[in-house]
């Protein structure tokens, strides 16, 4: 049972953001006791809803000054646990920094507090000609601030890059509330390190960031899709592989598997793909619109050498959402087909795609255990998706002992734990597998440098080692 | 005082590792004569030079072909470590599209073995082809052509590195999304050898384009270039590179479209009609001199250095520049950045600088030193980092070369 935060700490808080925005209620916390990866649940002591970066240094002031963690929170769509609680800790939500503060179409650049959802921005702008490129699957839902904190990438991330590329400055606060600005477009870069680059992706455990400055894009000109239905997963692969080694730049490759296309069909979202494909490949194309079907032509070509049954395009929206559906309904689909979905994140290299989806296809059937791949393909960045039962306490341990297999499987084939999801709670365990000691004791002592007692977000992302936290011992809450 | 390399680490160093030829510009940058550098040929070897030298106190100075090393004091006494002799290509898997390679290795030579494949990596800074990958990591330099595919610190996905007191750490990995722990390599893309030895590198590659087009605009004075080349800047297209340099006869402004032909012809014509000009022609595969001979100008003056401002402001950053009498610029105009060569002859040069520094930090902006005589004092005329930022930056310095071996944190 969580212990309840001192009403003296409770009414400094309710100072700083107003009673309202200051949640203890432990019916009204349940709904923060998880997120995207629902097998692990943490109650947090308390929710704290600040609307500027004032009232978030204050907060945080006032929490650490008490030696109580925080927890920066975004949408809580995150897949590895990042935004969990720790025993003690009190959640800072981002609910209330949804403003877009500026949006600078002469120099390409908006800055927006965190809990601007990603779909957002891009709306913002677009009346400027402009958007912001990483569209994370869940960017209808999930925050900038979330979309830093692990770095985020998405299907169009291929061509474009992730989110670090377009992170160009951060308002953050650190430890004890101190407010500081990194970085900025007009500066040079390297007056300094690049400390707005390793702020990306920490994963809210060196510090919150308050307001981000992102880099725009012109909107492109023209698209085309492509669907290819191909017999195999594998077959599949090899399309991308030669796409991408062809010299094509293609925007976004991306496949779903049969499990996953018989999950889509028999639910609302059916796209009417045939029930007996072994994989879809959905290969998309943007730019200038002349030169885009000579690109579509060649790739639809390199699709068929691989054994497509069939190649449809696109050229006009409707048909494009069409053909995008099974890939983006892929996990609500899931969801109905199994209680519970553990969405597994891991990078291989491209061209190691066709062994590790057998490798993966094989370990599912070992341990009995239904797995379905969506994935961003052109990137070897793969989601086997693991359906099972929470309440199945030995499925439970299967999935894991799966889990870890998966993982040694990509890293064997010079890949790596997670491509997007972060590492969080979920994985910590799994560093070891990519790091030794050197490089996680110099990891923890970066966290050190921003956080130096280990008061944002505890616990997450370095393993634990001989029973100790790395580097920094975790701190104790000290209000009674 | 320098510390005889050969004599004191000759019992830590096979004699391989003695004997090399000291870079010329090398003295003038570390404003101090040197006399002989030191080529480790291992990641061993290195690690091994970094204990010994944080045990003796030596500072270690870490350089590529030491070109072009930003002008800096070494602490003293310090041995000048260069990793030419790191030069081996090692993993590249073209249907990849990633070379894994060590530091020493020189771009040019990697260009070589890349374009057998129709790879390239993306980058122009001047002097590229001569510079090691080590050096361009280290300096952090995309060069302009950063404006179509994103800058250098994005593409670089792993690299082995040997900190200040010789751990060895192995960073990233040779994948292309990657998001395993906290991202410790983006700081060591840019510390110019503050933080770490950098041994190899994995690199992202991209497919080089079917068609790289050059148009050219040339005008009797740069300034009358300055608002067609913020237009395109602003349009709806995305040229590779935007660049505007002065000439002996006033200016030229050269963008890079990258593609097939079809879309590199329609983006020409969009961007003609946008700004109304008609651009002069070039096919960069056919005819790339200009083009090289634009970025690598003024490679060896004695006397440059580098401006930032917003892009929207890069027209004030070129007034507060045209005050100064003859220099020569080269304005990198979508990312706001600016390459000044000032005459080695200019007289007054500190009140110069002096009031270019103020010029451009009223206008929000940078000035940092590329190459500067010796009577300039390498830092004073140049912008301190945040104090919030240098206060981070040296906590790091602390995790990453503990003894303060390597160069300090200015
Ligand atoms: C259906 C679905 C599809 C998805 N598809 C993708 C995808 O394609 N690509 C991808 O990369 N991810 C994907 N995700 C994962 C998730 O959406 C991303 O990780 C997203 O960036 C999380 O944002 P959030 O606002 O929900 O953050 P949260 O889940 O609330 O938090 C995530 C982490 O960020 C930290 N954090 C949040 N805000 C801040 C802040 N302001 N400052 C510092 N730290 C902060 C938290 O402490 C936590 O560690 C998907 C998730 C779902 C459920």
């Amino acid at each position: 049972m969580t212990r309840p935060l001192p009403s003296a700490v409770v009414s400094d808080l309710s100072e700083i953001v107003g009673r309202r925005h200051v949640i203890t209620d432990p019916d009204r916390l349940l709904v923060y006791e998880s997120d995207g990866l629902t097998a692990y649940r943490i109650p947090p002591r308390a929710v704290v809803l600040p609307a500027s970066t004032e009232e978030i240094s204050a907060v945080v002031e006032v929490l650490h000054r008490k030696g109580v963690a925080v927890i920066p929170r975004g949408a809580g769509t995150g897949l590895s646990g990042g935004a969990l609680s720790t025993p003690g800790g009190v959640i800072v939500g981002m609910a209330r920094m949804n403003r877009i503060l500026t949006i600078d179409p002469e120099n390409r650049i908006a800055r927006a507090q965190p809990g601007v959802i990603n779909a957002h921005l891009t709306e913002a702008t677009s009346p400027y000609g402009l958007y912001y490129p990483p569209d994370p699957s869940s960017q209808s839902a999930c925050t900038l601030g979330g979309n830093v904190a692990e770095n985020s990438g998405g299907p169009h991330c291929l061509k474009y890059g992730v989110t670090a590329r377009y992170v160009t400055g951060l308002t953050v606060v650190l430890a004890g509330g101190r407010v500081m600005q990194l970085g900025g477009v007009g500066r040079d870069p390297y007056t300094t390190l690049d400390l707005v680059g390793l702020f990306v992706g920490s994963e809210g455990c060196f510090g919150i960031a308050t307001e981000i400055e992102i880099r725009l894009l012109p909107i492109t000109e023209g698209v085309r899709t492509l669907l290819g239905i191909f017999e195999s997963v594998e077959s599949a692969g090899r399309a991308v592989t030669k796409i991408i080694a062809s010299g094509l730049m293609p925007a976004a490759v991306e496949i779903v598997d049969g499990p996953t296309i018989q999950a889509v069909e028999a639910s609302v979202f059916a796209a009417g793909y045939p029930l007996e494909a072994g994989a879809a490949l959905v290969i998309e194309f943007d730019g200038t619109e002349a030169g885009l079907d000579l690109d579509a032509d060649r790739a639809e070509g390199y699709c068929l050498e691989e054994g497509a049954i069939e190649v449809q395009r696109a050229t006009d929206p409707e048909h494009r959402t069409k053909l995008w559906r099974a890939r983006k309904k892929a996990f609500g689909a899931m969801g109905r087909i199994a209680p519970d979905l553990l969405v597994q994140d891991a990078t291989v290299p491209r061209t190691k795609l066709p062994e590790v989806l057998a490798g993966i296809d094989d370990i599912g059937s070992r341990y009995g255990l239904k797995i379905a791949n969506v994935f961003h393909a052109g990137d070897g960045n793969l989601h086997p998706n693991i359906l099972f039962d929470r309440q199945n306490q030995k499925e439970l341990e299967l999935v894991e002992r799966a889990s870890k297999e998966i993982m040694q499987l990509c890293v064997d084939a010079g890949g790596t734990i997670t491509g997007e999801h972060g590492v969080g709670l979920d994985k910590r365990e799994y560093m070891t597998l990519v790091y030794g000691p050197a490089e996680l004791q110099a990891m923890a002592a970066a966290k050190q440098v921003f956080d130096p007692d280990s008061l944002f977000n505890p616990g997450k992302v370095l393993p634990e080692v001989e029973g100790a936290e790395l580097g920094v011992a975790m701190k104790a809450s000290t209000v009674s | 005082m320098r510390v005889d390399p050969a004599d004191s680490l000759s019992e830590i160093l096979p004699a391989e590792a003695f004997g090399h030829s000291v870079p010329a510009s090398l003295s003038a940058a570390l404003r101090t004569d040197v006399e002989s550098v030191v080529a480790p040929g291992s990641p061993e070897e290195v690690a091994a030079l970094l204990r010994w030298a944080s045990k003796t106190a030596v500072g270690v100075v870490p350089v590529g072909t030491g070109a072009h090393t930003y002008p800096r004091y070494p602490s003293d006494p310090f041995v000048v470590l260069t990793t030419s002799r790191l030069t081996e290509i090692g993993h590249y898997e073209p249907a990849d599209l990633t070379l894994t390679a060590s530091a020493g290795a020189r771009v040019g030579d990697l260009s070589t073995a890349m374009a057998v494949h129709g790879q390239w990596l993306p980058f122009d800074p001047p002097d590229v082809p001569n510079r090691t990958l080590g050096g361009l990591v280290a300096a952090g330099l995309s060069g302009p052509l950063w404006a179509g595919y994103g800058q250098l610190r994005n593409h670089v996905l792993g690299a082995t590195v040997v900190c200040g007191d010789g751990r060895v750490l192995k960073l990233g990995g040779r994948v292309v999304k990657n998001v395993a722990g906290f991202d410790i390599l983006k700081p060591m893309v840019g510390s110019r050898g503050d933080l770490a030895v950098i041994t190899s590198l994995t690199v992202r590659l991209f497919p080089l384009p079917a068609v790289d087009r050059l148009l050219i605009v040339e005008a009797s004075d740069i300034s009358e270039l300055v608002s067609t080349a913020r237009a395109i800047a602003t349009a709806p297209v995305m040229p590779a590179s935007i660049v505007l340099s002065s000439t002996s006869v006033g200016g030229r402004l050269l963008v890079r479209l990258h593609g097939v032909s079809d879309s590199v012809g329609a983006d020409q014509r969009r961007l003609e009609e946008h700004t109304s000009v008609s651009f002069d022609i070039r096919n960069v595969y056919e005819l790339g001199d200009l083009l090289e001979g634009e970025r690598d100008r003024d490679i060896t003056g004695e006397f440059a250095v580098r401006l930032w401002a917003l892009p929207s402001r890069i027209d004030e950053l070129l007034v507060a520049v045209g005050q100064i009498p003859g220099v020569n610029l080269t304005a990198d105009v979508y990312g706001g950045s600016v390459r000044v060569y000032l005459p080695d002859n200019l007289s007054d040069i500190k009140s110069v600088l002096m009031r270019l520094r103020e010029d451009v930090e009223n206008l929000g902006g940078t000035i940092r030193a590329l190459r500067v005589p010796a009577e300039v004092d390498a830092f004073s005329y140049f912008t301190k980092p945040l104090v919030d930022e240098r206060e981070l930056a040296t906590g790091l310095k602390q995790v990453f070369d503990p003894h303060g071996v390597l160069w300090r944190v200015e």
